[in-house]
């Protein structure tokens, strides 16, 4: 019997959800099947069974999250699979342990420190995994309820306790012990919702006490409170900002770029492409211009990292793609040597996989500068988080005519506010000016981009 | 108060008794000239004489025999046995003489007799001078069990142990005489048998440990609470018999999550045996199932590693501690 584990999808990732099995227990798996599909901190990706045999159990429910390693699955033979069609029984891990342990019996594990209940064979580090993570689905009834068959619910005694002194009906609660089982946690939240809490569960499960004067509990003041957990992907963005706002000493550089050239050749563009075939945007356009001006200021290119500069030979631009109710930004590898036809095709289909849903880590990893657009929102400038470890990030704000003095004359020119955001230990005022000058430079003469 | 190691401590409760009671006596191989094995004695022989202090060869179960017989005829002798491993050499007469005699004689006669032994594993002894054998006496009807986890648990039960009129297993651990601790220096620190301590008070779990566990489960604690937020109540029962259940029991019904924390095996175990004190008695305050944590279920490597890897440590704790949480943090 094989077991499949959590498998490390990202190089940040330290635990995955289960968003859904491709596969049903009793199915058969070959080597490369789609067998689940797992979000992680970064993505949503479909994992591929890596032994064959037939998907004997699953282990991690639809919605579990798992650390990295952790058995989410066993593949075996057709005859291991159990009767009640998933969840591990009492006799399966009965079974298991006499195959490791001949020395011990009523599956007490050894060698190794043991550690005991009437339930969970061990608490040793070896076999932390099946002391600290649900062994079967609620639904299955396994050990512990013995000749009660399934329609039992379990319990903690004490759950089932306080259950009765309120009138908590258990059938109606959902355990969050290990195996499903009810713990008194669940009874008393329970207890709580059904308006019993007032005096009688403890203070860690109750809303915090109204403030002197306040006659009213204070979710009423607000109205009612949705509490909304975060996808993993939000934990992300959120640990992800908060450290590059609290470690990186950001600077802003701004700048307007006239990018009526841009805006020609863009018109021309248009006209000359096919029908169907994607238009450099000008989004595509500053995509270009960092990456050649990151090419000629290597710390723009670079990463301060655990006290030392990090300077790289290619240019990798991140787009800020907003989705999933969180933003990704996928990469362009090599975009100083593409041509704004290719930058323009894979951003188009960057953004569609991640609107999708379907965008891997590798597309969203490697970035060595970042891109973040949102003057389509009429957003005329603003300042943007640094995507640490990089240096910088620039933001662009929406292109408009506006009226300028050249050559002593009022004109209406098309300017765009751009802000470099830079992380002052690697990128100075001085090197992050130069840059800007670079990449106002190559808009400002376009014909520079297609070199 | 004075700060003293383990050693120093149960010397001092040893002299304090003799020179209270003339009555009292050592025993053992290598109590006298030596000073024990483990220097436990030191002085004793300079202070009290030969008489009082008296060598003898090795042959455990007729120092035992010495010291159940001496006990019978009116004295208080304190029988040492190097290790808890040769105990087994003695066991006849501890479990079918020291226990069973003031039963068999209707109360006639009394065994006030202590037997001090060290035991406990991680000094790469191998599989005979390495075990916990706290259990297997804890099993037999008739004898008091002591197992102290610090310096003035040590100096003060070993003074009710020697003023006992019961036999009564005094189970010390090697690794433990060198601990220091804070101990009274008044002669009557004399602790009650059956008082457990509770060593750190907390609300979310409950830690049973003794002996050298003792440590373990408060180093453990110290974890729980700085890198898991969890608040454990760490209980060191200091006896297993007589057993001060009630403060156990009183912990679970606060926190009604239990980890027992022992060096011996796992079957029949001290923690095997509480586990199902506290099921039959606290039953309604269980909100997962009694978590053990305890020694593997082998005879003890020799290899260090391997016997490292055989012993429990403050890990498998927190581990067993968290699984019992699941879900409720």
């Amino acid at each position: 019997m094989a077991e499949i584990v959590m498998p490390r999808l990202s190089d940040s990732m330290e635990e995955g959800t289960v968003i859904k099995w491709l596969k049903s227990v009793g199915d058969e798996v070959a080597v490369g099947d789609e067998l689940v599909e797992i979000e992680t901190d970064k993505a949503n990706m479909v994992y591929e069974a890596d032994s064959a045999g037939t998907l004997t159990e699953i282990v991690a429910e639809e919605g579990a999250t798992m650390p990295i390693g952790e058995t989410i699955a066993r593949v075996g033979d057709a005859g291991d699979v159990s009767a009640n069609g998933g969840g591990t029984t009492a006799t399966e891990d009965a079974k298991d342990d006499k195959v490791a342990d001949v020395s011990s019996e009523n599956g007490e594990a050894a060698p190794g420190p043991v550690s005991t209940s009437s339930e969970s064979p061990s608490a040793q580090p070896s076999s932390a995994p099946e002391a600290t993570t649900p062994s079967a689905p609620p639904a299955a009834a396994p050990a512990g309820d013995g000749a009660d068959g399934g329609g039992r619910v379990k319990a903690s005694p004490i759950a089932r306790r306080i259950a009765r002194d309120k009138g908590v009906d258990l059938h109606a609660l959902a355990g969050s012990g290990p195996g499903g089982r009810i713990i008194k946690v669940d009874v008393e939240r329970a207890a709580i919702a059904a308006g019993d809490g007032v005096g009688a569960g403890p203070a860690a499960a109750e809303p915090a006490p109204p403030t002197p004067g306040a006659s009213e509990r204070p979710e009423t003041a607000k109205g009612q409170t949705e509490v909304v957990e975060l996808s993993k992907l939000q934990q992300t963005v959120a640990r992800r900002m908060a450290e590059s706002k609290a470690t990186a000493p950001h600077f802003y550089l701004e700048t307007e770029i006239d990018m009526s050239a841009a805006f020609r050749a863009r018109k021309r563009l248009k006209e000359m492409a096919d029908e169907g075939e994607p238009v450099p945007t000008f989004n595509d356009m500053v995509v270009k211009a960092c990456a050649l001006a990151l090419r000629d200021f290597p710390r723009a290119n670079g990463a301060y990292r655990d006290g030392r500069i990090e300077l790289y030979s290619r240019v990798n631009v991140g787009v800020a793609v907003a989705a999933q109710d969180a933003l990704v930004v996928p990469t362009v590898f090599d975009a100083d040597r593409k041509g704004l036809r290719q930058i323009a095709a894979e951003t188009r289909a960057l953004a569609q996989r991640v609107r999708e849903g379907q965008i891997t880590p590798p597309e969203l990893s490697g970035g060595t500068f970042t891109v973040s657009n949102l003057g389509m929102y009429g957003v005329s400038n603003f300042g943007a988080v640094i995507n640490t470890p990089q240096a910088g990030i620039l933001a662009v704000g929406e292109l408009k005519p506006k009226a300028v003095v050249r050559d002593g004359e009022i004109v209406s020119r098309e300017l765009m506010g751009v802000t470099l955001a830079c992380d002052h230990r690697i990128l100075y005022g001085a090197d992050g000016a130069q840059f800007l000058a670079r990449v106002r430079a190559l808009l400002e003469e376009p014909i520079g981009l297609a070199l | 108060m004075a700060v003293v190691r383990m050693r120093e401590a149960l010397r001092d409760a040893m002299a304090e008794e003799m020179r209270r009671d003339e009555s009292v006596f050592l025993i053992g191989e290598d109590v006298g000239v030596f000073q024990g094995a483990f220097k436990v004695s030191e002085g004793l022989l300079d202070e009290f004489g030969e008489k009082r202090v008296r060598d003898t060869p090795i042959s455990e179960n007729t120092i035992v025999g010495t010291g159940v017989g001496a006990a019978m005829g009116g004295l208080r002798p304190i029988v040492e046995i190097m290790t808890v491993n040769f105990a087994l050499l003695a066991m006849d007469m501890i479990v079918n003489h020291a226990a069973a005699i003031p039963y068999m004689f209707g109360g006639q006669v009394r065994v006030p007799l202590v037997v001090r032994m060290p035991g406990g594993g991680g000094h790469q002894l191998g599989p005979t001078h390495s075990h916990s054998l706290e259990a297997m006496f804890l099993q037999i009807p008739g004898l008091l069990v002591a197992c102290p986890s610090t310096p003035a648990d040590g100096k003060g039960l070993l003074k009710a142990a020697i003023r006992d009129d019961n036999p009564v297993i005094f189970i010390e651990h090697e690794s433990l005489y060198g601990s220091r601790g804070e101990v009274p220096d008044d002669d009557d620190h004399v602790l009650n048998f059956g008082d457990a301590a509770i060593r750190r008070e907390g609300g979310d779990v409950t830690i049973v440990g003794l002996l050298r566990m003792a440590e373990t489960a408060d180093k453990a604690a110290q974890t729980l609470s700085h890198e898991h937020g969890v608040e454990s109540e760490v209980v060191d029962p200091r006896t297993l018999r007589p057993l001060d259940l009630d403060t156990i029991l009183e912990s679970v019904a606060k926190t009604n999550h239990v980890v027992i924390v022992e060096e011996g095996w796992p079957h029949g175990g001290v923690g095997a045996n509480l586990a199902a004190l506290i099921q039959g008695q606290a039953f309604d305050h269980l909100d997962a199932p009694v978590q053990r944590v305890t020694g593997a279920d082998v005879p003890m490597p020799y290899s260090k590693r391997l016997e490292q890897a055989a012993m429990p440590h403050s890990e498998h704790v927190v581990s067993a501690a968290l699984a019992s949480l699941e879900g409720s943090i």
